[in-house]
């Protein structure tokens, strides 16, 4: 009952002090605008695929007037004829999409370093130009944007310090510290009380906040987002409440107290993130992409002016059911056959040479991990990216299923040039379907 | 005036919590220089080696078509900056490698931050991290009980009966303190002066010597005002948390807001959009694949007719090579129309952030310290134009080639030999000076300097009301 009554007499004290609901004011104000900016993200890129999506669907609808109207293609290239499989599937648009997560409005992490839709090519690599990040000032994406987690990760923890700072110095300064132990029992329940008060307050807001987040984009209709992030939110909360409440436990007074609570945040928040980041660069320096710069000048070329039994003997390796096809059977000759399949093979080098960046890249994140434990705001920030799906890993996996799309472009535009296929209007819509099912 | 910053720093010397801080804050600070440094370098004889690797991999070409030349192309990756082991600005969020080839002009790719997970939120530990977050604060500690103290302990009056103006106590303090962030800020410029000795230019001098400026001014603001608050409010904690607010509201708060905001305020294209219209403006002008082309006829005719022939055949030169160049000259005005216009809006989002250093010094710090180490946006665009123009050059030489070299048109098969491949110039990188790029931090310096005007005056006018108790 006392402890209530410590908890709820902390209120008192609260709106008595207009720092402190400035400060919270202040919070809730960062997080609509960090909410807003996640949502506007999310409508830009799901408006930038909608947009894409149609251009596919006029391009689709061009092809098709060709078939209809008995064209081969456009009038002024003449060399374009889409009754071929190399033709009509280089007509076929396919664009890979990484689509945004719901919970994007709770976190962007690292969805401004990558691209987030991919035209997909037979010629096509994850680790295209297109892959980039969209047009952007480097200079807002190098401090980052003020999404919610930004927030969360950085300003939640001052705002706690901000409520708490006070706590037992200013009793101590005024010298009725002594006296509040009296009244109150134990000094122990009076501090965690208080303090409890803070949290439970900072839970309510952060609650009502993510409220207000899951109306922007639909969260609740995906599969406990919500929950999820407010778990791993409360879980940071009680992180930093338990460090400054054992500052505030052991500190003699205000000033002190406010100069460790600040000074852990700045280790935490600057000084050890700052630090991994400039060793993980000296372990790892940037990779400037050498190997697959080599498959896609040097290799390309060995391969194009390999002979014709050596392209065969690659292809019917890559392909067994190749030997199946019609050219192989009956030893019918199509034009520039095999210089039209060879990008199979070069896809199978570039995927060599991609498969080492991936590796290298992975040696990098598996550094960081391992400093996890004391360096707890990455951890956090890496655990959020995870749940709104915006964190390396689910790059790396929109960058495998581009690849996975690359080689399904592949293998069927190889099979359709050996089969001697005659594409018409239906073959066409059966390229658009079986392609797009990647999408 | 003297005789009190004297005392400040006797007073300062003698605390023992002070001398700690001190000494565990310039182990940090020379561990981000020696740190910055060692990266600096371990990046650039990566960049050296790739670099290296592909000039080799062209002067080996033994005999190649010119225009399959241009295509085969080659890559420039970014070179490291010195002066980045001190701001690295946007070096770890803009590309590495570009590509250089034939009718494209592609994006710069592969950036450190999309190669492994993410880490720091404010960049890597290098001097500008500490100078401009963690020193402030340090200042702040030091100077918010400065006169608060001496308030309570009665000083303050004791110094005003001895002949002491409560200006000169105030501006002493201030000065003592402002002293400390400069003694750090020199002490973090003459270790990067000495490790780096050899590379040493008047360029980097001198952009040093602006980048001590304006630390320098920023760091006069910090102390000037967290001595002006000690001396106004009555109680030492409530200066200590209005400086703490300001400084997270400068630092944190603000500059990512105004940044979000000058985005959506001037608005850049998405990669689609651009591309889009790009390849629309293009496919208005000529296309040097297709003889067919309405314009390449065009042009066909006219050189036909500047030549007095009536053949493709009967011409002295390659017409292909011709078609080739008029494409690349049609497409390089595309690319300046379009890439243009990104940078204006670029520009503009620029002055409008820089005009948030009205109400916040800290942006103008930001600014200035990444465009005075030349890692900042304006610098990495600097350098894709230099690499755009190589680019036009390096092209043209092989289409000049490919129309005057000696073959004919329509004969693809025809093939310069390895002395012309090794004749053409590798891309040489030439860093901007900063007397080229100076009036673009004007404004920020300008506001830097009103900012102390400002502080100056609040001492000023603010001492009087002082209570000496």
């Amino acid at each position: 009952m006392r402890n209530l009554t410590i908890f709820l007499y902390e209120w008192k004290h609260f709106v008595g002090s207009p720092f402190k609901i400035v400060a919270v004011l202040l919070f809730i104000i960062a997080s609509i605008y960090g909410l807003q900016n996640g949502a506007d993200l999310y409508e830009k890129q799901n408006s930038e695929i909608e947009r894409i999506n149609k251009e596919a669907e006029i391009q689709k609808a061009t092809t098709l007037s060709y078939f209809e109207n008995n064209q081969k293609g456009p009038e002024n290239r003449p060399w374009i004829d889409v009754t071929s499989p190399f033709w009509a599937l280089w007509h076929t648009p396919t664009y890979h999409f990484k689509k945004p997560s719901p919970a994007l409005v709770y976190n962007i992490g690292q969805t401004e370093q990558y691209g987030f839709y991919k035209a997909i090519r037979t010629s096509s690599s994850p680790y295209d130009a297109d892959m980039t990040n969209e047009i952007s000032n480097p200079e807002r994406i190098q401090s980052g944007t003020l999404d919610f987690s930004f927030v969360i990760l950085f300003l939640l923890p001052l705002l706690l310090l901000v409520l708490l700072y006070n706590i037992k110095g200013q009793e101590a300064e005024h010298g009725f510290l002594p006296l509040v132990f009296v009244q109150t029992g134990s000094k122990n329940w009076w501090l965690l009380s208080r303090t409890a008060f803070y949290t439970v307050l900072l839970l309510l807001v952060l609650f009502g906040v993510m409220l207000y987040g899951a109306t922007l984009t639909n969260v609740f209709n995906s599969e406990n987002i919500f929950g999820n992030i407010f778990l791993w939110v409360t879980l940071y909360l009680f992180f930093w409440v338990i460090i400054y409440f054992l500052i505030l436990k052991y500190g003699k007074n205000t000033v002190s107290n406010t100069l460790q609570m600040i000074g852990v945040w700045l280790l935490f928040a600057f000084i050890i993130p700052a630090t991994v980041q400039q060793w993980i660069t000296i372990e790892k320096p940037t990779n400037l992409m050498v190997d697959l710069i080599d498959v896609s000048r040097d290799t390309k070329s060995e391969i194009n002016v390999q002979s014709i039994d050596k392209i065969d003997e690659q292809l019917f390796q890559l392909y067994p059911n190749l030997k199946d096809t019609k050219v192989a059977q009956e030893n019918i000759t199509v034009s520039r056959l095999r210089r039209l399949s060879t990008s199979a093979l070069i896809n199978v080098e570039m995927k060599k040479a991609t498969k080492s960046i991936e590796e290298e890249n992975k040696s990098k994140n598996k550094l960081i991990s391992k400093t996890y434990w004391f360096n707890p705001i990455s951890y956090f920030q890496n655990k959020l990216n995870q749940l709104s799906n915006t964190h390396y890993n689910d790059y790396e996996t929109y960058r495998n299923n581009i690849q996975e799309s690359v080689d399904k472009r592949n293998e069927l535009k190889v099979f359709e040039i050996w089969n001697d296929i005659k594409v018409d209007k239906e073959k066409y819509l059966e390229y658009n379907a079986t392609l797009s099912n990647s999408n | 005036m003297f005789q009190i910053i004297k005392n400040e720093w006797r007073f300062l010397v003698r605390s023992r919590i002070f001398l700690g801080i001190s000494i565990a804050f310039i182990a940090i600070l020379l561990l981000s220089v020696f740190l910055g440094n060692y990266q600096t370098q371990k990046q650039e004889q990566t960049h050296q080696n790739a670099t290296d690797h592909v000039r080799q991999q062209w002067v080996s070409i033994d005999e190649m078509n010119p225009h399959s030349a241009a295509h085969y192309g080659t890559f420039i990756f970014k070179p490291s900056n010195l002066l980045s082991s001190l701001d690295e600005g946007v070096n770890s969020v803009t590309g590495n490698v570009l590509r250089v080839e034939g009718h494209v002009q592609n994006e710069i790719t592969h950036s450190e931050a999309s190669q492994m997970q993410a880490v720091s939120r404010f960049g890597k530990l290098k001097p500008a991290l500490l100078l401009q977050y963690i020193v402030p604060l340090l200042l702040v500690f030091l100077a918010f009980n400065s006169v608060s103290n001496e308030k309570q302990s009665g000083r303050l009056k004791l110094l005003v009966l001895q002949g002491a103006k409560p200006l000169q106590i105030i501006l002493a303090k201030t000065f003592s303190v402002w002293l400390y962030g400069v003694l750090l800020l020199i002490f973090i410029l003459i270790v990067y002066g000495i490790l780096n000795s050899q590379s040493l230019t008047a360029d980097i001098l001198a952009r040093t010597g602006l980048f001590f400026l304006s630390y320098g001014l920023y760091y006069f603001i910090i102390s000037g005002l967290t001595v002006f608050f000690s001396a106004r409010w009555q109680n030492a904690t409530l200066a200590l948390t209005s400086m703490l607010g300001i400084w997270i509201i400068w630092t944190i708060f603000l500059p990512n807001i105004l940044m979000s905001s000058v985005e959506k305020w001037h608005e850049l294209p998405s990669r689609n959009e651009f591309q889009t219209a790009m390849k629309e403006d293009r496919s208005k002008g000529l296309d040097g694949h297709n003889p067919s082309d309405k314009r390449s006829l065009a042009l066909k005719e006219k050189v036909l007719k500047k030549y007095g022939v009536d053949s493709l055949s009967q011409l002295p030169i390659n017409f292909d090579g011709m078609r080739m160049q008029a494409d690349e000259d049609y497409g390089n005005s595309v690319w300046d129309k379009h890439f243009g216009n990104n940078r204006s809006v670029l520009q503009k989002q620029k002055q409008s952030f820089q005009l948030g250093g009205i109400v916040n010094p800290f942006i103008s710090l930001q600014n200035t310290s990444m465009g005075f180490m030349a890692s900042d946006n304006l610098h990495h665009q600097e350098f894709l134009l230099q690499v755009e123009n190589y680019r036009r050059d390096f092209i043209k030489m092989l289409n000049d080639k490919q129309t005057f070299g000696g073959s004919k048109t329509g004969d693809w098969s025809w093939k310069e030999d390895n002395a012309f491949f090794k004749s053409i110039p590798d891309f040489d990188y030439k860093p901007t000076q900063i007397s080229a790029v100076l009036s673009n931090y004007i404004l920020d310096v300008a506001l830097m300097i009103l900012w102390t005007i400002l502080v100056l005056t609040m001492i000023v006018f603010g001492t009087k009301k002082i209570k000496m108790v």
